[in-house]
């Protein structure tokens, strides 16, 4: 791939004192922006040192209860826990850590509630899966994300796993894709993400028929060739890939998506990354990082 | 006030808000508003554009004059322009989002005014990549034509801010910096029905400056808090300087995404938010009154009734324009019963509220 010394370079900058990385160049410590541009060197063998200071800084980040918070004084804002366990998973000091962030995650969802085939919503409301924040509602792609840490960790037949991919399922657009998390609102269907099929369909492969999601398969196929944003690029790329479906052209667009950014700025960290690990996983993420540890849940 | 179906709820608001300012926590709010015996005076200005080729920084030059925002007021300042960017739609972007002209339009005439740095910030709710925002609305022809610069609020550094509505349950926001550090923030909204909120514009846009980062896609925590509520709150911390809504086609229906184009051919001005939105609402012909947000207003953010609104440039009356409303839709359904005075006398209710 054309210039990818630069950009790991790049992502190398943006590390912070006391290891960890920030969102953008001389910003502070973020724990999703370290669990992503860890993974992205790790995966390139780059900068190995500033991994393993990563995966302490994260350590001293998480919570008594095994949350991964994006602050801790704010530590409803748990979803960076799932990032935490891609990074920590296969490395054996940080087992304990990665046993009890899995644990949280296997007692925590989102706030449900029974869902009457009249109401305002599409979606069912009542199938748990997990929030962005503590005390919310459940929505697609922390749900997709916790999943694809389940399944790192060995821990994808467990209930909570199997109900999540239900409630991925039952959130994708009878059109094709998924977004946010709701389906329709006043009977209209509301339009899809590509980042957020990507990733739910990333979560969902090798557990589905692939008529199940044929659709969302569809809707990628006919967007990603013109589609250059990271985010979106990024998780289409990794989701086809899972599915192995991945584009000749992938490299090539993931050169363009980064050097769009002498016209949008600076992206985030976690963007260059996720465009980097793209790269890497040619049959998405949990191929890539799959090591033999796995995690038992108490 | 007799008609107003918020009447009870007002009531225990203000005594909530009284106390909370008696008891020191209140932070930020112009209570001397409360005290002073003169009603409110904002002024808002109505400037007329028949559509996006017009010479919009024209317009948008004379409704600074008319306000009062001069060269002194603003020479050698850093501005933060928080557009109303939600979705990815090439085809209905012109009607979903605030349209690039306007903002194009908008930071010539601040430059013009001697403003030395322009940033546009946004944290959109439903889409967390930003630059698919900043493509598909057309906002980044208008960052290479101006060189101003993207900030994603999503993912903005951030600082905790005490909540300076106090309706919520929230003691603090978190924001980004930049919202707090910025000389000015102009709210530059949409002129849209909302199937939520009843309206959407430049107060509720602000739901936009708060970071997804601490508060989820689509802003889940304000959501579970109440809607209404946190527009008032947000307003109320983030303390937008000047709002210029982007009335020239709006959206009316099943807003804020799928409904459908209504030209109104404006663009609304004006220092105060709720004067500016509550004019809006008079525009779009939606009683101010019976939008639950804007009813909190007159205690400490500011005035929503005509009399204490000077209107500026074009009278309401010469641009007001019917925006459709939906009877299935329930917030719509209130407000449409409101405008065709079609109010059974039974009392109905919606959410928290008894009509």
């Amino acid at each position: 791939m054309n210039n990818i010394r630069k950009w790991l370079t790049e992502l190398e900058r943006r590390g912070v004192p006391g290891g960890g990385f920030a969102g953008q160049p001389g910003g502070s410590y973020r724990p999703d922006a370290t669990a992503w541009a860890a993974l992205a060197l790790e995966s390139w063998k780059e900068c190995l040192p500033q991994v393993a200071a990563a995966r302490d800084r994260l350590v001293a980040s998480q919570l008594k209860d095994g949350r991964v918070a994006i602050d801790p004084t704010y530590p409803q804002a748990f979803w960076p826990t799932a990032e935490a366990i891609l990074l920590w998973h296969g490395s054996p000091p940080h087992q304990s850590s990665l046993k009890r962030a899995v644990d949280f995650l296997l007692r925590t969802s989102g706030v449900h509630y029974r869902w009457k085939r009249d109401d305002v919503v599409g979606h069912d409301t009542s199938i748990k899966g997990w929030p962005w924040i503590e005390k919310t509602h459940s929505w697609v792609e922390p749900t997709a994300m916790n999943l694809l840490a389940l399944e790192l960790t060995g821990q994808s037949g467990h209930p909570r796993a199997q109900e999540a991919r239900r409630m991925l399922l039952n959130r994708q657009l009878e059109s094709g894709g998924w977004n946010y998390g709701n389906t329709k609102t006043y009977c209209l269907e509301l339009l899809p993400s590509m980042e957020s099929t990507g990733l739910a369909l990333h979560a969902l492969a090798e557990h589905l028929e692939e008529n199940k999601v044929r659709s969302s398969l569809a809707y990628l196929e006919a967007e990603m060739p013109k589609t250059r944003t990271p985010l979106w690029l990024g998780w289409s790329l990794l989701g086809m890939s899972a599915w192995k479906r991945r584009p000749r052209e992938a490299e090539e667009w993931i050169t363009e998506s980064l050097e769009r950014q002498k016209d949008y700025g600076s992206y985030d960290t976690a963007w260059i990354a996720l465009l980097l690990l793209a790269a890497q996983s040619t049959a998405g993420v949990i191929y890539a990082l799959q090591r033999p540890e796995t995690v038992e849940a108490s | 006030m007799t008609q107003n179906p918020f009447n009870n709820w007002l009531l225990r608001l203000f005594i909530k808000l009284t106390l909370r300012a008696g008891s020191g926590v209140f932070t930020g709010v112009p209570l001397h508003r409360l005290i002073r015996s003169e009603g409110w005076q904002e002024d808002v200005f109505i400037g007329k554009a028949a559509g996006y080729e017009d010479d919009l920084a024209a317009v948008i030059m004379a409704g600074f004059e008319r306000l009062g925002v001069t060269s002194e007021s603003l020479s050698g300042k850093h501005v933060l322009l928080k557009p109303n960017l939600v979705e990815t739609s090439s085809a209905k972007s012109f009607c979903i989002n605030t349209h690039p002209r306007v903002l194009h339009a908008t930071i010539v005439a601040l430059r013009r005014l001697g403003v030395a740095r322009v940033t546009i910030g946004e944290g959109a709710g439903h889409r967390r990549d930003s630059m698919i925002l900043l493509e598909q609305s057309g906002l980044i022809e208008v960052m290479k034509e101006t060189g101003a610069a993207f900030v994603d609020l999503n993912y903005s550094e951030v600082c905790a801010v005490p909540n300076a509505g106090g309706i919520t349950s929230l003691r603090q926001l978190m924001l980004p910096r930049i919202v707090k550090e910025a000389d000015w923030v102009i709210s530059m909204a949409k002129l849209k029905t909302h199937h939520w909120a009843g309206v959407t514009l430049a107060m509720k846009n602000l739901y936009g400056v708060v970071p997804g980062a601490y508060y989820g896609w689509p802003k889940n925590v304000l959501h579970v808090v109440g809607l209404q509520q946190s527009i008032y709150d947000v307003a109320a911390t983030v303390g937008a300087h000047f709002a210029i809504v982007d009335g020239i086609i709006g959206m009316e229906g099943d807003g804020p995404i799928l409904g459908e184009p209504k030209r109104a051919g404006v663009v609304v001005m004006g220092r105060n938010l709720p004067a500016v939105d509550a004019t809006c609402s008079r525009i779009m012909g939606i009683d101010p009154a019976w939008i639950f947000h804007l009813a909190a207003c007159p205690f400490f953010l500011g005035p929503i009734d005509e009399g204490e609104i000077l209107q500026r440039g074009e009278p309401i009356d010469a641009v007001k324009t019917e925006f459709r409303l939906l009877e299935h839709i329930h917030v719509q359904r209130f407000l449409l019963k409101r405008r065709t005075k079609t109010l059974s006398g039974k009392k109905e209710t919606y959410g928290l509220f008894t009509y």
